[in-house]
């Protein structure tokens, strides 16, 4: 049986208005191909996964899918793939069993097929013992998995995942792969849009997009090749340098490209090939340099220019304020009714610490957050930030705390300037201290010159360094970021990731919490939460040393431990 | 259209509706207080007017003249003065709606046999109630202190309401009221919400066609929007004690047919809007805010101009709003509603196959 | 507090006039929407379709028939002969009103006895049906008046009415006001409550609770620019009045804050609706269903005498209906506070009692 080929595009593009979105492109994808699409914030990932499903007409060109033709024949199309955009598409008020059966039945499955092949798919996700909950009830990840299910239970030939990582929690995320590797070696072809570089390693060929062209199309080692033999990581060694010394020289030499601010050592991309000795020369010496693999995020560096990469860094006064000055909370619990969104949490902070708290969506990360900053009441236990009691949100303790939210809490119809003159004035900042301080934190996030746009056209990863230098502007003792890099491109996450550590070397205790788990190593300790309770906390070594992991073991391992461990325990680990 | 889908449609429609306890509450129970709300205070027959008298004459006659608007179910003897100022200022402050000024000598002139003449002062501020004020007023000094003797005989025959009760005439009217205000509403944001929460990407990208999607609503919310008629009718018939003049069958099949009107206005503002905001406000300035004041509900449309009488043309209301009342005082039949019965099914197919058309299987 | 309160009161007017939707509405509804139910929307009794029956074809029963074609309330659209073409034209609606003079209506006036005369009158809109019915007896009247000038003279009170402050009872300028009252009251309740739930929803709501912010700053600065928008948009109203030839007899000063007073419960009412509310549509809805009965207990649409008295006493509570008073007061009457101040103080009790009850509310839900 010959089947025609999955994806045919022929200078497909798209235009909303004047702005060009996708440049006129051609690519076709083979039969059980796995194509990942990776590129930063607005590249037009979303805008070209929906062109090939159909249900986004292109302004030029043509495609067909599975021999069907997109714009004529976008039912045909509709029928044999299946599409998952990136928000949630389950009704919340079904459970999960009626939102199956729907997707089943508009998708024309017979009765028979069906129950066979959603007993599979519930019990493959984990989500067999759920079936009468409604979907608003499933927490992100469930809903994922479930969203995931709807798409396969007719068994498309074609599957489209536009970020089917965003805003899931590890666990989850590694489930959904596995779900998905074993459709794969049944034959299914698929078209991955994704920010996660390790989603995007286990496809088979790799799309880079760029501002709507791509850039790049190719197996990972293709597409690596030109990063081949620059990349290298270096660290202070027996130096006793810093990281910032040590970049500040790296900085001077010409043929550096970029250096990126890794925990622990810095990665640097070269403009050209050069050898290790070579590169070492122009080192301080004792400093270690090593040539390295290179990665997804050199490439998205090496495209980035060097200048907006590197960026000048003032100088921020270190203020040891002790212990007592960061995060203590004893015995934390705020419930919801009955549910105890956080049970009996304590654990401290002291100044200056970057503190990673770890945990599967629904686990109470962010109600644990509001609680610290006084938004939510605080039922049992005590808080005591920078000193100052938590309940009640008194003024006192707002002076003191910065917050940023999961949703980067902007007015979107106010330019950027104004959100900063905006909460300036919040703080009690007015005239030449409000010019300064948002010189400041401009300058502290990069946001050196800020588009005079309206705050709601920018991209996300510009949203996020306002949306930061908005909680800061009051200089904070203590920092609290909800998922400050959800959906955020690498290299801005480079970015943020150095201002954090910056402002933590300076005396502010920063509360972040994150599902990219490599991230989590910028941190001085983890705090793993689970089911609203504190399962561990303190720094890697000494967590990996309590799981029975090797010391070097990576956060995503010891997240996995942490949390398999619970669950044995418990055997709710999948539970919402 | 393959059943089994459009089926799939419907049965996920209506667990939706189903489980949102607060959107059935609001359609059950809004219609009822808007209901009670006009069948009370849309109400033009003015009973009660508070009147101030100015009796200068204070004669047994006088009192007795004050003592007829007092009993008159008409008036309401609120003041009392012998300072026209007192009645300057109630009238001023709307403390009373009209006063009446008994000159000196009303008894002396009766009794002389001449013409007594009573002053009344309406208060034109508030016009409608000035003048069916000013009739009554008319009507009881005329009649004093005897009846007075006509020659011309007037035989006034009121036909279709013989008692002028203004519940007969809004009840019927409210039914093409209500039935706008909440089933398009209702509809349009029941599928502005899954183009808002993205759950209509899934419709997308699957083999429902937009016939099966809009007749997938349809069911549904028309299934609601006929009971909330079905129970409006009901209620408004039997509290408000309007007679049905016509055959019950006729307005229900026009009622039907008008549910599907209402319905397929919600779609099609659903089909032209992204966000629930602007579906709402489309959705008042097309369907409540017309149905209230351009269909003959309240304000006759022979009195405005051309141009908003033309407009008023373009929302169904008023269609319905002819059968109804045609058929409830009037007792219509089938021929005498056809005319306006023809241009809701006319309208209704429009509108169906404009929102089926608009309703594009595609993001954008 | 000084600072923080600026910066958010100057954050609110550059929001209030980016949010083209919001402003379009205001706009939209004190100027286009008073216009097109000013020129609209009448409870002015005229020009109802007559048909005539003269069957008696003389001078007096042409003259009757004369008076009838002139005036206001008629216009004389049928001549037939028959009377059951006539009710004919009745039953379809064609005329509102049929008038039959029988044969022999002259001469039996003329001779001293009594003449009859029949109207035929469709019911439907009651209001209209009494109305017509009035004005067609008093047209009698005037005709045997003129006819027979001794006729019924004799010792009987005669009614000399004068309508004062709107001499021909024309609605539309009562209209207008009322319009506009009914303007201030949406635009009072909705934009406080629109304003306070795109923050919930957007959740900037919460990164204002971690700034030093007090719950009070927030709440003027929510409210504040409402009555002061609210306040201005009269002016353009203003003119609109003027075009409808609704003079302005008292004070504008008075009128103003008063109109200041009122918006005061308008917009507590908005921010309790915006406390109770999580989105923007359930905001729009609540206010929309909290807007309808203040707006028809208010005596704004129809008059509070027609309503039962049970709804009468509960129209005491609707500031609406103390506002009414007061525009038609000040605008048709000129009256002053002398005159107003009972209206006044009950506008003030509501509007400061409902003010602070939404202050405290507002306080509870939002920390």
């Amino acid at each position: 049986m010959s089947s025609p080929e999955p994806i045919v595009a022929k200078g497909l593009g798209r235009q909303f208005g004047d702005n060009v979105v996708i440049e006129p492109l051609d690519v076709s994808v083979d039969r059980g191909q796995r194509v990942g699409i990776v590129g930063a914030d607005g590249a037009g990932k979303t805008t070209l996964l929906q062109m090939l499903a159909g249900i986004l007409d292109p302004t030029v060109g043509e495609c067909r899918v599975l021999g069907f033709d997109t714009r004529r024949e976008a039912k045909q199309v509709a029928a044999q793939i299946g599409y998952m955009s990136q928000g949630f598409t389950l009704y919340d008020r079904l459970s999960v069993k009626e939102n199956l059966s729907f997707a089943a039945r508009i998708r024309d499955v017979p009765d028979e097929l069906y129950r066979e092949r959603s007993e599979r798919l519930l019990s493959m996700s984990g989500l067999g013992r759920f079936t009468d909950r409604p979907a608003a009830k499933l927490s992100g990840g469930m809903q994922k998995k479930l969203s995931l299910c709807t798409n396969l239970v007719h068994e498309p030939e074609l599957l489209i995942l536009d970020e089917p990582g965003l805003g899931v929690d590890p666990l989850s995320r590694r489930h959904l792969w596995t779900m998905l590797d074993r459709f794969r070696s049944q034959g299914l072809t698929m078209v991955v849009a994704t920010s996660y570089m390790d989603e995007a390693e286990r496809c088979d060929r790799i799309l880079l997009l760029e501002q709507g062209r791509v850039l790049a199309d190719g197996s990972l080692e293709e597409l690596l090749r030109p990063a081949a033999g620059r990349v290298f990581t270096v660290n202070a060694g027996d130096t006793g340098r810093g990281l910032r010394e040590l970049s500040g020289i790296l900085a001077q030499i010409d043929s550096v490209h970029s250096v990126q601010w890794l925990p622990d050592h810095l990665r640097l991309v070269m403009n050209a090939d050069i050898a290790e000795n070579q590169l070492a020369e122009l080192l301080p010496e004792g400093t270690h340099l090593a040539a390295a693999e290179p990665r997804l995020e050199d490439l998205f560096v090496l495209r980035t220019d060097r200048r907006a990469g590197e960026q000048q860094f003032p100088e921020l006064a270190r203020q040891d304020r002790g212990k007592e000055e960061g995060l203590v909370a004893t015995g934390l619990s705020v419930r919801f009714g009955h549910f105890k969104a956080v049970d009996r949490v304590s654990f401290e902070a002291p100044s200056g610490e970057l503190l990673a708290l770890l945990g599967p969506n629904g686990a109470g990360k962010t109600t644990l957050i509001r609680a610290l900053c006084g938004l939510v009441a605080i039922d049992e236990g005590n808080a005591r930030v920078a000193g100052v009691s938590s309940g009640g949100g008194s003024t006192a303790l707002r002076r003191q705390i910065g917050y940023m939210s999961q949703r980067f809490s902007l007015y979107l119809e106010l330019t950027p300037w104004e959100n900063l003159r905006f909460f300036a004035n919040a703080y009690g900042l007015a005239g030449g201290a409000a010019r300064a301080a948002i010189d400041w934190a401009r300058e502290v996030t990069g946001l050196t010159d800020i588009p005079d746009k309206l705050t709601g056209d920018l991209s996300s990863a510009l949203r996020q360094r306002l949306a930061l230098a908005c909680s800061l502007l009051h200089r904070p003792r203590v920092l609290f970021l909800d998922e400050p890099t959800s959906g955020v491109d690498p290299v801005a996450r480079y970015r943020f990731w150095r201002v954090i550590r910056e402002l933590a070397a300076s005396g502010m205790t920063v509360l972040v919490t994150t599902h990219y788990l490599e991230e989590a190593a910028y941190c001085d300790r983890l705090a793993l939460m689970l089911d609203g309770r504190l399962l561990a906390h303190g720094s890697r070594s000494s967590l990996n040393h309590s799981l029975g992991l090797e010391a070097d073991a990576t956060v995503e391992m010891l997240f996995t431990a942490a949390i398999e461990q619970a669950g044995t325990a418990n055997s709710r680990a999948l539970g919402p | 259209m393959k059943a089994h889908r459009l089926g799939a449609l419907i049965v996920k429609e209506s667990r939706e509706l189903i489980r949102d306890p607060v959107t059935i509450a609001l359609a059950v129970i809004m219609p009822l207080i808007m209901l009670f709300l006009f069948g009370y205070a849309v109400n033009l027959d003015v009973e009660q007017v508070a009147v101030g008298i100015y009796d200068l004459d204070n004669t047994p006659a006088s009192r007795d003249l004050s003592a007829r608007f007092d009993s008159s179910r008409y008036f309401q003897l609120e003041q009392k003065t012998t300072d026209l100022r007192d009645l300057e200022s109630a009238l001023q402050s709307s403390t009373i709606s009209m006063g009446v000024v008994i000159p000196a000598g009303l008894a002396r002139q009766l009794l002389r046999g001449d013409e007594a003449p009573v002053q009344v002062i309406v208060d034109g501020g508030y016009p409608v109630l000035g003048r069916l004020a000013s009739a009554y007023a008319e009507a009881v000094i005329a009649n004093f202190p005897a009846p007075r003797q006509s020659a011309v005989r007037v035989q006034a025959r009121v036909w279709f309401n013989p008692s002028l009760r203004s519940v007969n005439f809004v009840i019927p009217g409210l039914f093409a009221v209500i039935l706008m205000a909440f089933p398009p509403l209702l509809t349009a944001l029941a599928i502005v919400r899954e183009k808002e929460t993205g759950t209509i990407e899934q419709i997308y990208a699957s083999p429902v066609t937009s016939t099966e999607f809009v007749v997938g609503k349809l069911v549904p919310y028309g299934l609601v929007a006929f009971l909330e008629i079905l129970m409006v009718m009901v209620v408004g018939f039997a509290w408000f004690q309007v007679p049905i003049a016509g055959s019950p069958i006729l307005l229900l099949t026009s009622a039907f047919v008008y549910v599907l009107t209402t319905v397929g206005i919600g779609l099609l503002v659903s089909s032209l809007v992204r966000t629930q905001l602007a579906a709402m406000l489309i959705t008042l300035i097309v369907t409540l805010m017309p149905s209230f004041l351009f269909s003959g509900f309240l304000f006759p449309l022979f009195t405005m101009p051309l141009a908003l009488q033309l407009y008023s043309w373009l929302f169904p209301a008023g269609y319905f709003m002819e059968i109804s009342r045609g058929i409830v005082l009037k007792s219509a039949g089938l021929e005498a509603v056809l005319p306006n019965l023809m241009m809701l099914i006319v309208y209704t197919v429009l509108v169906f196959v404009f929102a089926a058309w608009r309703m594009k299987q595609k993001v954008a | 507090m000084g600072i923080a309160l600026f910066g958010l009161l100057r954050k609110e007017l550059v929001q209030f006039f980016r949010d083209r939707l919001i402003l379009t509405l205001i706009l939209w509804l004190y100027t286009i929407e008073v216009v097109i139910c000013a020129v609209a929307l009448s409870f002015d009794v005229s020009h109802l379709p007559l048909a005539v029956v003269d069957e008696d074809r003389s001078a007096l029963s042409r003259s009757l028939i004369q008076k009838f074609a002139v005036s206001e309330t008629f216009d004389l659209k049928f001549q037939e002969t028959r009377v059951a073409t006539a009710t004919d034209l009745l039953e379809k609606g064609d005329a509102t009103m049929v008038l039959v003079v029988p044969a022999g209506f002259e001469g039996a006036l003329l001779a001293g006895k009594s003449a009859q005369l029949q109207l035929l009158q469709d019911g439907t809109n009651s209001n209209i049906a009494a109305n017509a019915v009035n004005d067609a007896l008093q047209i009698v009247q005037r005709q045997e008046r003129e006819a027979l000038p001794a006729a019924g003279k004799k010792g009987v009170a005669v009614p000399l009415i004068r309508i004062w402050y709107n001499p021909d009872l024309t609605t539309s300028g009562f209209i207008v006001l009322s319009m506009i009252a009914l303007a201030g009251m949406m635009v009072g309740v909705i934009h406080p409550a629109a304003s306070i739930v795109r923050e919930k929803e957007r959740g900037t709501i919460e990164q204002l609770l971690v700034t030093p912010i007090s719950t009070l700053e927030l709440f003027l600065a929510k409210v504040t620019p409402t009555l002061i928008m609210g306040v201005l948009s009269i002016f353009p109203s203003l003119v609109i009045v003027r075009v409808f030839d609704v003079p302005l007899q008292g004070s504008l000063l008075l009128f103003l804050v008063l109109t200041a007073i009122f918006l005061l419960s308008a917009i507590a009412l908005g921010v309790l609706i915006a406390a109770y509310s999580r989105t923007l549509q359930q905001a729009l809805l609540l206010s929309f269903f909290g807007l309808f009965p203040l707006m028809f207990l208010s005596g704004s649409l129809t008059p509070v005498e027609a309503m039962p008295p049970f709804l009468q006493s509960l129209s005491l509570l609707s500031p609406l209906r103390y506002y009414m008073d007061i525009i038609v007061g000040i605008f048709l009457k000129g009256a002053g506070l002398a005159v107003l101040w009972d209206e006044a103080l009950a506008l003030l009790v509501i509007g400061v009692t409902l003010f602070i009850f939404s202050l405290w509310v507002f306080r509870r839900r939002v920390q």
